[in-house]
């Protein structure tokens, strides 16, 4: 680690004021991959601003069909509570795989979404469930929230709230996970809220994406049958050590296949 | 306060310290004022070293001292010696050995190598000042590949050495193979890559040394397996008498071979805390230990088994490609050839086997022993090819196996290998090992898997395994004023339980309580020689060296006996704990013993205090011959290719049990460890850049307790060596030699009927799905 100011606001203000007067602020929430970066001495913020102090930043609120998370809530908290389990219990079942106990207890649905990591668990179901992610100063839609590797549409020092998740009809998460790091080399979130269904997709591409085509077939017809020989297009998909392009394009339909299985039980 | 015996299941000393957190690791020393090394390391894989410039960060404010390649030339220390078993080629000439400095300073072979070593107050500062040494690299072509770096026009690495090749071997009878590959019906022929492991310690490497001015003295903790022989090999380089180096480890967190050999770091670090003046910690981060300590395996083999068409095996061919990377270890060229060989074909009964080997260097880290130390290769080497000549018969692959298995009357018998094999029974442990499997629910579990889309298959590896390691081992016990009695060895436990097990050897032979001893390890100071870890050594070695020390006390105290019940030497006895005089009423305790032999008053006229105070070297005459049996059930999923193993049944033939309990502790870490190897783990270099591509956990793939199946273990004990007294075999290796076989076959049994007969280790998802999809 290189030095820097260690800083724990007690508020959402003093947060976003800490990062507006730091030379290179850098929010932290969980610190389950700013941590690691900073000890490979890999970034040289000038001030880590610790979020963790914030309550008002976690916790899961029900009302309306909407499951709201505050953006510091942990994913065993997620995966853990009454409220998820009974509304969106894919979600619940989703933060279950993040990682591992270690990952789940620190880690928060605001810090993975913010760094959109490209093999993410949460990208999906945020994007798969049509969320909205609540900042100090604005609302995004899913659709706008994920632009790119590792990239948000999130500016310098805003500050990501809550995420709320309209209660779908059926949904289901399921991932090949990495077998060192658990990250997903492919994970698909499917929903079906009425006739509206969403394919999300991570860790097959640079960031997580919806699969249209697959969307128009279950619309159609919401069965895992619907979708055989409808694959994506995996020109683009990462191809790396863990997985070649190719078996990224393939894990993307047996996943898209076995969620829509698992969301109808 | 408990009486224990050999073969009780007594639970280990050394986890209420472990457990509590209250181990004492190499980062735990503190020897009070010391300040932190931190090595700098070459980022290319082949460079060449213009010079060094650290004037900017000896600049640094709290930077002690910055120790370049260049400043170590200038010291003329010996390079960092290798003591390989292979010595020569097969025509007679010597192997060739490359000098390998501490520091290189005219050119780096790997990315990783130390270049330099910065001292600082602190690791910020220290770790700060390493980006500041600037070292000016021509970097030059490299090559990473084992077969491709022993081809014509591959980049060279040394220039004494000719097309990198350091070693060209063999091992058996030659004529009598080809004759017998004349006279058989068939010819199974696979190639098959061993792939390349690190061993991943969950303790990195590290030292913590200082120098004593007034005496000339250094001592050095260093979480080493192997201090006896590190100690000689730091004093061989630095040009100084051994016995001016204290060394020392405390408790160490695993090992697995990547601890054995002498590495640069700690004698820098010797170098370091006599030039600085401070004593100086080094410590190993896990990205360093990935980039600098010894990998394993890494051989590219061609296995030929000649066989009649009725399954009779008649001779076995092994020709492999081996990797020392790139510079030779501290065994250096034994592991690809003598290592491997020994246990060519297994259990099974052939009329002639060979082995022919090349190995040679790479621009990766160097290789070194990991965890069996080429048996394993040699037994998925064995495994494999029956598997596949099961396939190519059309026979069941137990029948085969079984057909071919050694029997017991043909024991004793040296092999095409020249291993003495004693004794044994391995049809016995083989039908043992089956009889667990329940294989009469083996097709209900089958139809249950195909019910889900899956695939089921089972597979049974027997092993043939051998002891290794310095042959000789030596314990002191000696008795306190305080009544506690000190066991100190030169073998070494770096996890096995060795402060559990070897005490209780004592224990059960003197007849006194386990608590009463205490336990002394991996200290120069406390034996005057020592083997420490590696081979399978512990119980064969160190449990022998008890052994023999604790009846030599019993020996010297029967003097104290005789003089007690006032008859002679000759008419006393031991039994059971006490000393006795046949014929009459008289006995003495071993407690009692003990006690009086504090006590001049309780002692003959010709004993003093300390009487018993004895120490003693065993010296092992040939090496145990381990064996057993590995099964497997495993679980394909073909749309995916994930792997579950959803069974695992082992008998052991360790000869004398002495610990049930650590003893399955041995053989469950082994098959954790042969699972990664089989299905996870492999250490990648880009062939380009020779950059190490798993130089993480994110990246290296390490077995998680729910990757690991149901275990069930048995013993078969019938059949104790009699080429040591205490009979054991050693069993710390041979869960590495069953388990990858047993694994990777049943996965291709479960794939029969996709036509897949073979797919490389590790079987990751993706190569699984590849091979069915070829298929």
């Amino acid at each position: 680690m290189y030095e820097f100011n260690f800083q724990r606001p007690a508020n959402s203000d003093a947060a976003i004021d800490a990062q507006a007067n730091a030379e290179d602020g850098q929010y932290m929430a969980g610190g389950q991959t700013i941590i690691p970066v900073l000890k490979q001495r890999l970034a040289m913020p000038s001030d880590v601003i610790d979020l963790g102090a914030i309550e008002d930043l976690s916790g899961i609120t029900i009302a309306d069909g909407t499951v709201t998370i505050g953006a510091m809530t942990t994913h065993t908290d997620v995966a853990t509570s009454g409220d998820v389990l009974g509304a969106i219990p894919a979600l619940a079942d989703l933060a279950s795989m993040i990682g591992d106990p270690h990952v789940r207890n620190r880690g928060t649905i605001g810090g993975s979404i913010a760094n959109n990591d490209p093999a993410a668990d949460y990208p999906a179901a945020v994007l798969g469930l049509g969320a909205t992610v609540h900042t100090n100063q604005r609302t995004i839609i899913a659709d706008e929230f994920f632009t790119d590797l590792f990239e948000t549409a999130l500016d310098e020092g805003e500050l990501i709230t809550n995420v709320a998740f309209p209660v779908p009809d059926q949904a289901a998460y399921m991932k090949f996970p990495n077998p060192a790091s658990r990250y997903a080399i492919a994970g698909v979130f499917v929903s079906r809220t009425g006739a509206d269904v969403r394919v999300a997709v991570t860790g097959a591409a640079t960031c997580v994406f919806r699969a249209a085509e697959m969307e128009r077939a279950l619309a159609g017809n919401f069965n895992p049958d619907a979708i055989e020989g409808i694959g994506v297009d995996g020109t683009d998909f990462n191809n790396d050590l863990h997985a070649s392009a190719e078996y990224r394009t393939h894990l993307v339909s047996v996943m898209a296949k076995r969620a829509v299985a698992k969301a109808l039980g | 306060m408990s009486k224990v015996k050999i073969r009780d299941s007594v639970r280990r000393i050394e986890d209420l310290r472990f457990l509590t957190g209250t181990g004492n690791y190499i980062d735990d020393v503190v020897i009070g004022g010391e300040v932190v090394g931190v090595v700098v390391r070459s980022p290319y894989a082949h460079a060449k070293i213009n010079g060094f410039d650290a004037t900017d960060a000896e600049a640094l404010d709290g930077v002690l001292a910055v120790i370049t390649g260049a400043e170590w030339a200038a010291q003329n220390f010996g390079p960092i010696p290798t003591n390989s078993a292979v010595k020569e080629n097969r025509d007679g000439t010597p192997i060739s050995v490359p000098d390998r400095p501490c520091l290189a300073s005219e050119r780096v072979r790997y990315v990783g190598e130390a270049v330099a070593f910065v001292v600082a107050e602190t690791l910020a500062i220290a770790r700060q000042a390493v980006e500041l040494v600037d070292v000016d690299y021509d970097p030059l072509p490299a090559v990473t590949h084992p077969v491709k770096a022993l081809e014509p026009g591959a980049p060279q690495l040394h220039d004494a050495i000719e097309g990198n090749l350091c070693v060209d071997w063999e091992l058996g009878d030659k004529d009598g193979t080809e004759k017998a590959f004349a006279a058989a019906d068939r010819i199974i022929t696979l190639e098959l890559h061993n792939n390349r492991v690190t061993g991943a310690p969950i303790e990195p490497r590290g030292a913590v040394a200082y120098y004593d001015d007034a005496s000339g003295t250094y001592t050095i903790y260093q979480s080493s397996q192997n201090i006896h022989a590190n100690r000689n090999q730091m004093a061989t380089i630095l040009g100084i008498d051994k016995d001016n180096i204290h060394h020392v480890a405390p408790d160490v967190g695993g090992g697995f071979g990547a601890k054995n050999s002498v590495y640069p770091e700690p004698v820098i670090t010797l170098y370091a805390t006599k030039k600085v003046g401070r004593p100086v910690k080094w410590v190993n981060d896990r990205a360093e230990s990935f980039l600098s300590d010894t990998h394993g395996r890494s051989q590219y083999s061609t296995v030929e088994m000649a066989v009649m068409n009725d399954g009779t095996f008649k001779g076995l061919r092994t020709t492999t490609i081996g990797e020392m990377g790139a510079y030779c270890g501290t065994v250096g060229a034994f592991t690809p050839t003598g290592g491997s060989a020994r246990t060519q074909g297994g259990p099974y009964a052939f009329e002639a086997m060979y082995y022919s080997a090349k190995a040679g260097f790479t621009n990766t880290a160097p290789l070194d022993p990991y965890r069996g130390a080429g048996r394993p290769e040699g037994s998925f080497q064995i495994e494999r090819i029956v598997e596949l000549a099961a396939r190519e018969l059309d026979m069941d692959p137990v029948e085969l196996r079984r057909k071919n298995l050694i029997p017991k009357d043909a024991l004793p018998l040296v092999t095409s290998m020249g291993l003495d094999v004693d004794c044994g029974d391995f049809p016995t442990v083989f039908e043992k090992t089956l009889a667990m499997t329940d294989r009469a629910g083996y097709e209900a579990r089958a139809a249950a898997s195909q019910a889900q889309g899956k695939c089921r298959g089972f597979a049974i590896a027997p092993y043939l395994e051998c002891t290794g390691g310095m042959p000789k081992e030596h314990a002191v016990i000696s008795f306190d004023d305080d009544g506690s009695v000190s066991l100190a060895i030169g073998s070494h436990s770096t996890g096995m339980g060795h402060e559990t097990s070897l005490p209780q050897i004592l224990a059960a032979q003197l007849g006194i309580d386990i608590e009463r001893i205490k336990f002394t390890q991996a200290d120069t100071d406390a034996t005057p020689l020592g083997g420490g870890h590696g081979g399978s050594r512990g119980m064969e070695m160190g449990g022998n060296a008890v052994l023999q020390t604790a009846g030599e006390v019993i020996e010297k105290g029967k003097a104290i006996a005789a003089h007690h019940f006032e008859c002679s030497v000759d008419d006393v006895e031991f039994d059971d704990g006490a000393y006795i005089q046949p014929g009459s009423n008289n006995t003495m305790t071993m407690d009692n013993a003990i006690n009086a032999a504090q006590d001049h008053s309780t002692l003959p006229d010709d004993l003093a205090p300390g009487c018993l105070d004895t120490g003693s070297t065993f010296e092992r005459g040939i090496i145990s011959i381990p064996n057993g049996c590995h099964a497997a059930e495993a679980e394909v999923d073909p749309e995916t290719g994930a792997v579950q193993i959803t069974g695992f049944w082992v008998v052991d033939d360790f000869g004398t049990i002495v610990n049930p309990m650590l003893a399955d502790g041995q053989v469950m870490g082994g098959i954790g460890q042969g699972l990664g190897q089989a299905l996870l783990e492999q250490a990648i270099y880009d062939e380009e850049s020779g950059q190490l591509v798993t130089g993480s956990l994110i990246d290296y793939a390490l077995p998680r307790a729910e990757d690991m199946p149901p275990m069930r273990l048995d013993y078969y004990e019938d059949s104790p060596t009699k080429k040591t007294p205490l009979g054991a075999k050693g069993a710390g290796e041979a869960g590495c030699c069953g388990a990858p076989p047993a694994i990777v076959n049943a996965v291709l049994d479960a794939l029969k009927g996709h036509g897949v007969t073979h797919i490389e280790m590790p079987l990751t998802p993706e190569m699984v799905w590849q091979a069915v999809r070829d298929a």
